[in-house]
């Protein structure tokens, strides 16, 4: 079985998170103003950049304490859906990963399912609906079954990784039912879904991880 | 981030009471809405907590912040939280799962009342000492004040149609359909009632039965009411007396019920010839009646869940069927006819009915799953239906079946209708996918109801050598199943339960044309020479690699149009440079050293793709398609071009650009052409042309010569625009015909220019059709370019050729009137060289 991974590597995880979101914010505000209302972007910068400062305030000592804290931050300060969505995820991972300083590679992929959930929980999104769990839920199908086939971590999340950006493109086609995109019906077909697009963000940040 | 509102009116809570929440993205709504609800309380106290905004400008919501409003506003007697939308509810349903202590979020209400109304009605309530149910049930009601008013009662009194009391119109009318209100016009009736502001009920005055909704479609069937019957409209509501007038013009017009939708169903009966087929793809066909039937659903099937979550699954699969036929009426009114296309509105006006899924939502909240809710109720009304006195609505239920087992299958999973067992095949019309679809060796011939002989479906059944014959009328869905049926597709006959004789005769038939299409396909691969030795190329239109093969199997010289659309549909990107080539390789080694033709991307509005955004167009064939495209989107039509000149490198390749009205836009193609050839500049061996399917294109045709090396013309699309006629349209069929001297002059016009400098191919299905090729070749066409599986057909036709004669036979063509004058002077030229 693999190593264990530390607080300090899931950390570097969510740091280049905060970095890709930055990186891409105007590209996700760009496919948010063609089928929402133009803010995911700078919400989810604003966010993460807060994110960021916490926990260089004070950094966090286990892994539940780091999950918490990003997701305690983006409930607070993310302002739109993406806010209660991706904190709830975030919480999730956290209270499912607890007050451990390190993680198993299972309970990484545990958490990460737990964090769906709480995505659906909060959301009530399911398959097709166009939106982040279009991304979230085969990124972490691809995950448990990487680890299942007695891939390591780091490799499972390249599949996790790829899972996630096939479902972002799989938004695409699709007609939103959820959120203000539901309201453009037809006209919502043809644009990718910014919330599954910077789940893939969050997958690709895993894979730069030094996991 | 929260503020209480202490020291303000209302004064803080002194620990009595419900307190409120007011979560919005706008700190600034929210101050306003409380300070408008303050108003109401006359210095009464009353805890109101406001989280709001993320800071005084910025939109957003807290949940921390609504977390710790909802701490504060807490009380013995709880909180009712009111929330505007979107992450509003999502971050205060978040909040609740914050709550530190888990016991005051069993004494939460989260209200969905509309924000500013719900929290003046709540504000007042909890003011005045309610408890918290009691607040919340007023802050749902909020609405009933406004929409009552807005919902005034009637002026009444001057109906035409006669006034019952002050707030309901009421008229009668007499059914004129001849078959009684039954599915079609009922659905008409039903939409244009649902289109207006009024409650409208219906009583069939002759029978005596009961009121029944005009919004429900299955409840309008239930009137049973035939020709001649009195039926009583009662309107009530704003729009009542439009209602009650619409409905009665509505009705003196028949509800707009065509004379063919209205025609006599037609019992049937032995070897009777049932009127008006129409050929639409040639071949004999003998079997069995057969129809696309579908594996039974599973009733029992699958976890039955929570019932919110089953009834939410019964919407979202309505949802995707109501989307699957919108889609194909929206193609059938396209490539069919409007008049066809009305047959989905009664689908999905059943898919809108209001009665039916309350029953359906009754079932599923009673604890039944999605599909038993479903099926039970859909057999209901199946049988209310096939229990009414009428036989045409009687057979109306099978609108109901077919619409309901559509939900069943999307609920289910279940594959949709095929056919199981081998037979001639009879349908009210398919869709290109089904035609598609169809199974070779179960399949022996097609009869459809409706369709026309230039749809897709005919098309795609040509290519696939399936006899087809089409608008054989509805009469032809009620033929018993496994009753023997002869059909002709080139001639459009078409005989039910036929005598001995007469089968005899067909299989006679059948075994003649198995004879000589063996002795076709033994001569295709020689090359195609006219009896005075004049040598015409058959190629074939391919659309795959499959085509490819089975272009090579048929014989044919090259592919003399590959549509690479097939590459671009279908997809949430395009397909780039190396995924290209490798396909044209592939094409191009199938091929084995024959030049292929590849047409560059062909779509317009009427095939969108994901990645290519398309302005919403009310004409797409006279819009931006084709080339127009194109050059739009340079950078993709730059990519196909380099895979084009990679293949070209390779292999004998042509590029042929389609929907060209001015030479100018073959300088721009031939100038990113260039581009994408890169350094080494355009290959030695790539040929480049253009499709000839703008009447505009033809008459220029000097002007192109430059930029040409071949022309191929498009006979379908030249025809369409020359006449001003839609191909698919089926009242417009006759029209539509590539042999009109209008369509002829165009082509020799083209001929005579390129003669000695340029060939001209033809790639639409004139090339295929054996009374237009004399005609073609006699104007001086030397390519025609075909479906694979007419390749050795064509190739035989062009043999029994005389190219002087045809050279005459044109001429005289061109001075004719119509496409049927020019029909028969080939008929008897064809039958006198035959003698």
């Amino acid at each position: 079985m693999d190593e264990n991974v530390t607080t300090a590597v899931l950390e570097q995880w969510v740091r280049r998170f905060a970095h890709l979101v930055a990186e891409n914010r105007d590209y996700l505000t760009e496919l948010d103003a063609a089928i929402g209302d133009a803010d995911h972007g700078s919400n989810m910068d604003r966010g993460m950049r807060a994110a960021v400062a916490a926990l260089d305030a004070s950094p966090p000592e286990t892994c539940g304490a780091l999950f918490s804290k990003v997701g305690m931050t983006l409930v607070s300060t993310v302002g739109g859906a993406s806010g209660p969505l991706f904190g709830t995820l975030f919480l999730r991972i956290g209270s499912t990963l607890g007050d451990d300083a390190n993680a198993a590679p299972l309970e990484v992929a545990a958490a990460l399912r737990a964090g769906l959930g709480g995505v659906v929980d909060r959301g009530k999104a399911g398959p097709g609906d166009k939106t982040m769990y279009d991304a979230l839920a085969p990124a972490v199908e691809a995950l448990d079954e990487a680890l299942a086939a007695g891939t390591d971590l780091a490799a499972g999340l390249k599949q996790a990784r790829d899972a996630a950006a096939a479902g972002r493109d799989a938004t695409t086609p699709m007609l939103a039912r959820k959120g203000r995109a539901s309201y453009l019906g037809e006209r919502s077909v043809g644009h990718q879904d910014p919330g599954a697009t910077t789940v893939a963000l969050l997958l690709e940040a895993a894979t730069e991880a030094p996991f | 981030m929260t503020e209480s509102l202490s020291g303000d009116s209302p004064r803080p809570g002194d620990g009595r009471g419900v307190g409120l929440v007011v979560v919005s993205h706008s700190r600034m709504l929210a101050r306003s809405a409380v300070a408008l609800a303050s108003e109401m309380l006359h210095g009464r106290a009353l805890r109101i907590e406001v989280a709001a905004g993320l800071d005084d400008t910025t939109f957003g919501t807290d949940a921390v912040a609504i977390m710790e409003a909802i701490e504060r506003a807490d009380g013995p007697e709880g909180v009712v939280v009111l929330m505007d939308l979107g992450s509003a509810v999502l971050s205060t349903e978040l909040a609740l799962d914050l709550l530190q202590d888990p016991s005051i979020r069993d004494r939460v209400t989260l209200s969905p009342a509309p924000l500013v109304e719900g929290l003046i009605v709540a504000a007042v309530a909890a003011a005045g000492g309610a408890s918290r149910a009691e607040v919340a049930a007023e802050a749902r009601d909020a609405l009933m004040g406004k929409s009552g008013h807005l919902s005034p009662p009637l002026e009444g009194g001057q109906a035409e149609a006669g006034t019952v009391d002050a707030e309901e119109i009421v008229g009668v009318f007499s059914v004129q359909n001849p078959h009684g209100l039954h599915a079609r016009p009922a659905a008409r009736l039903v939409s244009e009632v649902r289109g207006l502001d009024a409650s409208v009920q219906l009583r069939n005055l002759t029978t005596g039965g009961p009121a029944v909704s005009a919004g429900s479609l299955s409840r309008v069937a239930t009137l049973a009411a035939l020709r001649g019957h009195e039926v009583e409209v009662r309107a009530s509501g704003p729009q009542a007396q439009e209602a009650v007038e619409h409905l009665l013009t509505l009705a003196a017009r028949r509800f707009d019920e065509t004379a063919e939708e209205a025609a006599e169903p037609v019992a049937t009966g032995p070897a009777r010839s049932v009127g008006g087929p129409l050929p639409a793809s040639p071949g004999i066909a003998i079997g069995p009646v057969r129809r696309l039937s579908a594996v039974p659903v599973d009733l029992d099937q699958g976890p039955r869940g929570e019932p919110a979550a089953e009834w939410r699954r019964i919407v979202e699969a309505v949802a995707a069927v109501r989307r699957d036929i919108e889609h194909v009426r929206v193609v059938t009114a396209r490539e069919v006819g409007t008049e066809q296309a009305s047959i989905f509105d009664a689908h999905l006006s059943l898919l809108s009915d209001a009665e039916m899924l309350a029953d359906v939502k009754a079932r599923t909240s009673s604890g039944i799953s999605a599909v038993s809710a479903w099926a039970g109720c859909l057999a209901d009304v199946e049988r209310e239906w096939a229990s009414l006195p009428d036989p045409y609505l009687r057979e109306r239920a099978v609108d109901v079946h077919a619409v309901g087992d559509q939900v069943l299958r999307a609920l289910t999973g279940e594959p949709a209708r095929q056919m199981t067992s081998s037979g001639v095949l009879v349908a009210g019309d398919l869709t290109p996918a089904e035609t598609a679809g169809l199974d070779l060796s179960l399949v022996t011939g097609v009869v459809l109801a409706f369709g026309s002989p230039t749809s897709h479906a005919a098309i795609l059944a040509r290519a696939r050598d399936i006899p087809v014959v089409v608008a054989a009328g509805p009469e032809v869905l009620s033929i018993a199943e496994g009753s023997t049926v002869l059909l002709d597709g080139s001639t459009g006959e078409l005989h039910v339960d036929p005598d001995s004789h007469l089968l005899a005769e067909y299989e006679r038939r059948s075994a003649d044309a198995g004879e000589q299409r063996a002795r076709q396909l033994a001569l295709a691969g020689e090359p195609a020479t006219s009896l005075d030795g004049t040598s015409v190329v058959v190629a074939a239109n391919l659309g795959s690699v499959a085509d490819a093969r089975a272009a090579v199997a048929a014989g044919a010289d090259g592919a003399g149009l590959v549509r690479t659309e097939f590459l671009f549909l279908d997809r949430s990107s395009a397909p780039g440079v190396e995924e290209q080539h490798d396909e044209y390789v592939a094409i191009a080694e199938t091929m084995a050293g024959r030049r292929i033709t590849l047409r560059t991307l062909d779509v317009g509005g009427d095939k969108p793709l994901s990645y290519l955004p398309m302005p919403r167009e009310a004409n797409p064939f006279l819009g931006q398609r084709g080339i127009r495209l194109s050059l739009e989107h340079r950078d993709l039509l730059r990519d196909q071009m380099a895979a084009i000149c990679r293949t070209a490198r390779e292999f004998p390749t042509s590029v042929m650009i389609p929907m060209v009205s001015t030479p100018g836009e073959m300088v721009e193609a031939r100038q990113v052409l260039l581009e994408a050839a890169g350094p080494a500049g355009l290959p030695e061996a790539l040929h480049i042309g253009t499709m000839i399917e703008v009447p505009s294109a033809a008459l220029k045709i000097e002007a192109f010569l430059p930029y040409v090396d071949f022309v191929s013309i498009g006979t379908n699309d030249l025809t369409q625009y020359t006449l001003a006629a839609e191909r698919g349209n089926g009242a417009v069929t006759a029209l539509f015909d590539a042999l009109d001297p209008g369509v002829l002059q165009l082509i020799d016009h083209v001929c005579r220019a390129a003669r000695g400098r340029i060939d001209v191919a033809v790639c639409g299905e004139a090339a295929s059709d054996e009374l237009a090729i004399p005609v073609l070749v006699g104007l001086g066409v030397r390519e025609l370019s075909v479906s694979p599986s007419a390749v050795p057909r064509v190739k035989a036709a062009v043999r029994e050729l005389d190219v002087a004669r045809c050279a005459a036979l044109a001429r005289e063509a061109l001075t004719m009137a119509g496409a049927d004058d020019v029909r028969k002077l080939v008929l008897a030229m064809l039958s006198g060289a035959g003698a």
